[in-house]
């Protein structure tokens, strides 16, 4: 079975997102090419991965592994240790939704845990502009098997 | 005929001071009783046939041919005709005065409009106000000052940039429906933030006078570049960063819905003032003064506002998690000003304006104090 953060974890997520329609045509359609890194943690218990990610509408249409970014393009990059993907996966996984101050956007605000990476603020500010869609994406993770 | 029944229709201009004349081609009509389709004759490029996308039939799936052409001088008739409609010569002028496509213009617009449209809400339904809590009163009142500070800027956004849409010359039409948007979202903010003082138990704030200064400044720009400078780069961008940090202090669902959706729709409008100073600075670079001397008093302005209690306290508190943690609130105030004047800086680069050496607002938030001694 596919796990975080495969390409076919995501693809499951954009299964869940189509089924999902109405949540995500009430939030208004996003149209991004962005990416999601996945940095080891001290204690060594994940690797060092990238996935491509397009949001075209209101469905995911691709989800890829990145070997090279400057080829993929990307609006942003959301990056994060290992460890906190898995707690704010963990925290999805419980509650349907991360604690209040794990979320995306709250995460990256500090800029400790979560990071974002562009290399333009415009293209950056899409992370903003689209981000309650972003985070009902990653929210269905709590509809997948562990 | 006349099923419709009309109250004392014997009435209707029976106390009229004109008469209507019918005119010659009624006339013509009546006698002949054939119509003069002279005008299908008479129509702007013929044969388009726009195809919708998988997100519908947007602004940019009509952008075909003529149509998507946007002039760089607008019509000099100065009229509402549409862009692409054949013009008649005895149009009135509506005296529109920016009439030239660097005045307003951005690359983006189009996307934004259709965006903004596509992801309005609102505020009555979307936000989860009966999962709304008692808080702390520290919190509560800390609550209330920052939406009291926010109720009272928000709607500049609106009252400022619509002040020009009427001069814009409408061969520029896009930009008056995306900020048309923008008046809406701004009023949505205006009233959620209203909304939110008195839900939980608190109320208004109280009102500052520097703030005041600041949206006066703003509503006086001697030119739409200008006030976008000062609007949409600066002010927009300082109040999307308090968004993303209201995401992040919000002290309750209710409250984190709330940022969160706001800085949606922040992002959009940082976004048009970005590309629109762009494409202005390209066209006429000199408009890069009148900016900076704008951005001059704009930046001395913002650091006063952090020279009363009720600017800088509520969000300590709010950050810090109480009163009690007012100094951890500061320290965490201090790491995101530096990611407040980093963004607006990589904006205004975005936007082609070489801000870096007249910027006065520091990057260490220590330095705030001795600035604005």
């Amino acid at each position: 079975m596919a796990a975080f953060p495969d390409s076919d974890w995501f693809l499951t997520l954009g299964r869940l997102m189509h089924a999902e329609g109405e949540l995500f045509r009430r939030l208004g359609y996003a149209e991004t090419r962005f990416a999601v890194r996945v940095v080891p943690n001290n204690t060594g218990n994940g690797g060092d991965r990238i996935v491509g990610l397009v949001i075209d509408g209101y469905q995911l249409t691709e989800a890829t592994p990145i070997v090279d970014l400057n080829d993929y393009d990307p609006d942003f990059v959301i990056c994060g240790k290992r460890e906190i993907w898995d707690r704010m996966l963990g925290e999805i996984a419980e509650y349907g939704r991360p604690q209040l101050r794990h979320t995306l956007s709250s995460l990256a605000l500090v800029g400790e845990e979560l990071w974002l990476e562009s290399t333009d603020q415009l293209r950056e500010d899409k992370f903003y502009r689209f981000n309650q869609t972003l985070q009902e994406l990653l929210n269905l993770a709590s509809k997948v098997p562990a | 005929m006349g099923a419709v029944h009309i109250k004392d229709e014997e009435r209707v201009g029976s106390e009229a001071k004109f008469k209507l004349e019918p005119s010659v081609y009624l006339q013509k009509l009546y006698e002949s009783g054939t119509p003069d389709l002279g005008w299908m004759n008479q129509m702007g490029e013929w044969g388009v046939r726009a195809k919708p996308g998988n997100l519908g039939l947007r602004l940019k799936d009509i952008e075909i041919g003529s149509y998507g052409i946007v002039p760089e001088h607008g019509g000099a008739h100065r009229s509402m005709a549409p862009r692409g409609a054949v013009i008649s010569e005895d149009l009135p002028s509506l005296g529109f005065t920016i009439n030239e496509k660097a005045e307003c213009w951005a690359d983006n617009v189009t996307e934004l409009y259709e965006e903004a449209v596509a992801r309005q809400w609102s505020s009555a339904r979307d936000i989860p106000w009966t999962e709304l809590k008692p808080l702390p009163d520290d919190l509560e009142r800390a609550m209330c000052q920052l939406c009291t500070f926010l109720t009272e800027v928000e709607f500049i956004a609106a009252d400022a940039p619509t002040r020009w849409m009427g001069q814009m010359n409408h061969d520029f039409f896009e930009v008056k429906m995306f900020l048309a948007t923008q008046a809406m979202d701004e009023a949505r903010h205006m009233d959620v933030f209203r909304k939110r003082a008195l839900a939980n138990g608190g109320g208004l704030g109280k009102a500052s006078p520097i703030s005041e200064l600041s949206l006066k400044r703003i509503f006086d720009c001697p030119s739409f570049s200008a006030q976008t400078g000062r609007l949409q780069l600066l002010g927009e961008g300082f109040v999307l960063t308090m968004f993303r940090q209201g995401e992040f202090l919000a002290p309750s669902r209710v409250d984190q819905e709330i940022f969160r959706r706001c800085m949606q729709d922040e992002s959009r409008h940082v976004g048009f003032g970005t590309m629109h100073l762009r494409a202005q600075l390209k066209a006429n670079p000199a408009v890069a003064e009148e900016l900076h001397e704008q951005l001059d008093d704009a930046e001395r302005i913002l650091l006063e506002t952090f020279s009363v209690p009720e600017a800088v306290e509520p969000m300590a508190i709010l950050m810090g998690g109480g009163v009690e943690h007012f100094d951890k609130g500061m320290e965490l105030q201090g790491q995101l000003w530096r990611r407040i004047v980093h963004e607006y800086l990589q904006r205004c680069d975005s936007a082609g304006l070489d801000r870096r050496p007249r910027c006065i607002l520091p990057t260490d938030f220590n330095k705030l104090f001795e600035a604005t001694a």
